[in-house]
C-alpha cells in the first residue's frame, strides 16, 4: 500500500473514532474452557496421585489427598521389588516396542503394497491382537508355552522370553497400523526417482522410504511401549517368582490392601515419563516428528 | 571346686556340642529347597516375609512368591492344567467345589506334621486343607451419623432399608473379595439359603445403595468422605476405617435364630504337583503359630484360627470392640456351604438383578 494524504486522513480518522463494536468472543471463551477442562481431566488423577503421595503421618489405608504434614516420608518406603518390576517393565517394554518395529515394518509394506491374494484377510489376522481380550491373549499364551513344553520339553511359561513373546504379540499391531497409514499416503514417485538415479532397493529403501516412515514408526513405537510397560492381564499370566512386572506389582499390592509407597513410586515413574518426554522434545522434537508424519 | 567345674565345663561343652549338632541338623533340613506360595502380594505378603521366610531360610530353604488372588492362581491352575508353579496355595472357602469336590489340584497335607493344628476345631482341618483365618462379615457403621440421623444401631440387615440410609449404603459386588459370602448371608437372613439366593436379591434390592464395592479400602475412602453411612463389609476393614479416623464400629447381623454374624474362612492347600511336601507343612504349621497369626490379625484385618492368637487379640481394645471373640459366639457365625452352591448360577442372577 503506498502513503498518500487520503490515506493519512483515514488513520487520524480511525484513531480518533470509537473501536469498532465487537460481540462479547464467546468462541475464545468457549475454546478455553473446553482446553482447560480436557487438560484437568487428563492432569488431575496424575495431580491426586503425586500430591497423595506427598501425604505424611502414619500408615494410612486410602489416599488422601490433599496432603497432610507434606513429607517425602514414603519415597523412602518403596520397596526394592517395586524398582526391580520397574526396571523389568522398562526392559520388557523397550524389548516389544523394538522387536514390534522389526516385525511391524515388513508387514506393513507388505499389506498396503505386495499383491497377495486374501490381502484384507492378512491384514486383519495382524490386527486380531487388537481384538482379543488381554486375559484370554494372557490365558492362551499360558496354555501353548505348555503344550509346546510337553511337545518339545522347553517350557517358556514363566520365563522373559515367554513374557516376551506375549507383549510383542499385542504392541505389534500399533506399529503396523501406524505405518501402514502413512505407506497409504505414500508418493510411490519419490522411489521410483530413487531407482532411475541408480539406487538399489536397499539404498531406496533406506535413504527414501524409511526416512518418510519414520514418524509411524516412532508412533507406533510408542504405542507399543507403551501397551507393554502398562499391561496386566498378559503379564499376570507369564510372571513368575521374583520376575514381576511393575502394573503387576502394583496391582498385587493393591489388591488386598493399599500402600502409601505405591502412590510414590507412581509418582517417580509419571516424573521419570516426563522428562523422557520432554528430553526427546528438546532433542529430536517430539511434536514435530509425530506431525511429520501428515505432511 | 576345680573339679567339679571341670566336670560342669565338660558337661556344658557337651551340651553345646549336642545344641549345635541339633541346631545344624534343623538348620539344614531344607537345605536345596526352595518352597513357593501362592498368596496375596502387599502387606498380606510382606508378614509372611518377615515372620515365616526368614525361619525357613534358617533351614536352607528359600521362599519365592506367586502373588495373586486365589481366583487369579486357579485360573493359572486350570491354564497350566493342574501343574501348579507354586507348592502351597491361599484359597478361600467359595472356591470350595474348584479343589474340594470336583477339582483334582491338591495333595494331602500330613496332619500329623502340622501340630499347630491340633488346636483347631474338627471341621477346620481335614486331609485335604487346614483352615488358616477368617473374616468376620459386618455392618460397618458410622455411629456419629447414625445417632445424628436418630437411627438405632443395626442389628439385621433390614435394619438399614430407611429412607434416612438411601443411597448412604456400600455393598460388596459380588465379584469382590466378600461379595459371595455376604450374597449368601443375605439370602438365608432374607429366607433363603445356597439354593435359593432370590430373596437375597429381593432384600438387596429394597437397600438403596450407593455402591457396590469391588475393594474393601473403597470402603475407608467412602467413610472418610462421607459418602456412606453403613458398608456390608469385614471387620478387618471397618477397622481400619476406625484406625484412618472414621467414627465406626461394627455389628454383627443377626441372621436367623440360629445364626449372628458371618464367617468367610482360607485355606491352606498342597497343591498335588508339590514335590516339596515337607517344606509345605512345615510352612502351613508355622502359619498356624500363635505369633504370626497375631501379626496377620492386627497387620491384615482378618481373625485368628489359632485359639491362643483369638485370646491374645482380646488385649486389643479396638480389635476386641469391633470383633466377636467369644468361642461360644463364633460357633453361632454362619458359614456358607459353598458345596451346595451353583456359584455360576449365583452370578448369572446377581447380574440379572442387582446391576440392571
Amino acid at each position: 500500500m503506498s502513503y498518500s494524504p487520503t490515506n493519512a486522513t483515514d488513520l487520524v480518522q480511525r484513531r480518533n473514532s470509537p473501536p469498532p463494536r465487537m460481540g462479547f468472543p464467546w468462541g475464545r471463551l468457549f475454546h478455553y474452557v473446553y482446553c482447560s477442562l480436557s487438560y484437568i481431566f487428563l492432569l488431575a488423577p496424575m495431580v491426586v496421585v503425586v500430591g497423595a503421595s506427598l501425604h505424611g503421618g502414619e500408615f494410612y489405608t486410602a489416599i488422601r489427598f490433599p496432603p497432610v504434614e507434606p513429607s517425602l516420608r514414603w519415597y523412602g518406603e518403596i520397596p526394592s521389588s517395586q524398582f526391580e518390576a520397574l526396571g523389568l517393565s522398562f526392559l520388557l517394554a523397550g524389548g516389544a516396542a523394538l522387536g514390534a518395529c522389526v516385525i511391524g515394518i515388513p508387514a506393513a509394506l507388505g499389506i498396503v503394497r505386495a499383491r497377495l491374494p486374501g490381502r484384507t484377510f492378512i491384514s486383519s489376522v495382524f490386527r486380531a491382537p487388537l481384538q482379543i481380550p488381554s486375559i484370554v491373549t494372557g490365558i492362551a499364551f499360558l496354555q501353548l508355552y505348555y503344550l509346546f513344553g510337553d511337545a518339545t520339553g522347553l517350557y517358556f511359561q514363566g520365563t522373559f522370553l515367554g513374557l516376551y513373546l506375549g507383549h510383542l504379540f499385542v504392541a505389534t499391531p500399533y506399529v503396523i497400523g501406524t505405518v501402514t497409514a502413512i505407506l497409504q499416503r505414500f508418493d510411490s514417485r519419490l522411489e521410483e526417482a530413487a531407482l532411475s538415479l541408480g539406487a538399489s532397493r536397499w539404498s531406496t529403501f533406506r535413504r527414501v522410504t524409511l526416512p518418510v516412515i519414520m514418524p509411524g514408526v516412532y508412533a507406533g513405537a510408542l504405542y507399543a511401549f507403551m501397551v507393554s510397560f502398562g499391561d496386566v492381564p498378559i503379564s499376570i499370566f507369564l510372571t513368575a517368582p521374583g520376575f514381576v512386572t511393575y502394573p503387576v506389582e502394583l496391582f498385587y499390592g493393591m489388591e488386598n490392601d493399599f500402600n502409601p509407597s505405591i502412590l510414590a513410586s507412581a509418582s517417580l515413574v509419571i516424573f521419570f515419563c516426563l522428562l523422557v518426554l520432554l528430553g526427546m522434545q528438546k532433542l529430536v522434537g517430539l511434536d514435530n516428528l509425530l506431525r511429520s508424519g501428515s505432511r | 571346686m576345680t573339679i567339679k567345674r571341670r566336670k560342669a565345663a565338660t558337661q556344658g561343652a557337651l551340651i553345646a556340642i549336642g545344641l549345635g549338632v541339633a541346631a545344624s541338623a534343623s538348620a539344614g533340613e531344607f537345605d536345596g529347597v526352595t518352597l513357593t506360595i501362592a498368596t496375596w502380594g502387599g502387606t498380606w505378603k510382606s508378614n509372611i516375609e518377615e515372620v515365616i521366610v526368614p525361619k525357613f531360610e534358617a533351614m536352607g530353604g528359600k521362599v519365592e512368591f506367586v502373588t495373586g488372588s486365589p481366583q487369579a492362581n486357579l485360573a493359572k491352575l486350570i491354564a497350566a492344567r493342574g501343574r501348579a508353579p507354586f507348592d502351597v496355595m491361599e484359597v478361600l472357602d467359595a472356591q470350595e467345589k474348584d479343589f474340594f469336590t470336583t477339582g483334582d489340584f491338591i495333595q494331602n497335607v500330613d496332619l500329623s506334621k502340622i501340630p499347630n493344628a491340633e488346636g483347631l476345631d474338627d471341621w477346620q482341618r481335614n486331609e485335604s486343607r487346614v483352615a488358616s483365618w477368617n473374616t468376620q462379615e459386618t455392618i460397618c457403621y458410622d455411629k456419629g451419623k447414625f445417632a445424628e440421623l436418630g437411627l438405632e444401631p443395626p442389628t439385621t440387615y433390614t435394619d438399614l432399608i430407611n429412607e434416612k440410609l438411601a443411597g448412604r449404603i456400600s455393598i460388596p459386588d459380588i465379584t469382590s473379595g466378600g461379595g459371595l459370602a455376604n450374597f449368601g448371608a443375605f439370602a438365608y437372613a432374607a429366607g433363603g439359603d445356597e439354593t435359593n439366593v432370590q430373596p437375597a436379591l429381593d432384600l438387596i434390592n429394597k437397600l438403596d445403595a450407593l455402591k457396590f464395592w469391588s475393594r474393601g479400602g473403597e470402603v475407608i475412602t467412602q467413610f472418610q468422605s462421607g459418602d456412606v453411612y453403613a458398608a456390608i463389609v469385614h471387620a478387618g476393614w471397618c477397622t481400619r476405617a476406625k484406625n484412618a479416623g472414621a467414627n465406626v464400629t461394627t455389628a454383627h447381623p443377626k441372621i436367623n435364630d440360629e445364626h449372628t454374624g458371618v464367617n468367610k474362612y482360607g485355606w491352606l492347600v498342597i497343591m498335588k504337583s508339590s514335590e516339596n511336601t515337607d517344606a509345605a507343612n512345615w510352612y502351613i504349621n508355622e502359619y498356624l503359630d500363635p505369633e504370626f497369626q497375631l501379626r496377620l490379625a492386627t497387620k491384615a484385618g482378618v481373625v485368628p484360627v489359632n485359639k491362643e492368637a483369638i485370646a491374645r487379640l482380646e488385649e486389643d481394645p479396638v480389635l476386641a470392640e469391633m470383633l466377636v471373640l467369644d468361642p461360644a459366639k463364633l460357633d453361632t457365625q454362619l458359614r456358607i456351604d459353598y458345596s451346595k452352591a451353583d456359584i455360576a448360577s449365583w452370578n448369572d442372577q446377581w447380574n440379572r438383578a442387582v446391576t440392571k
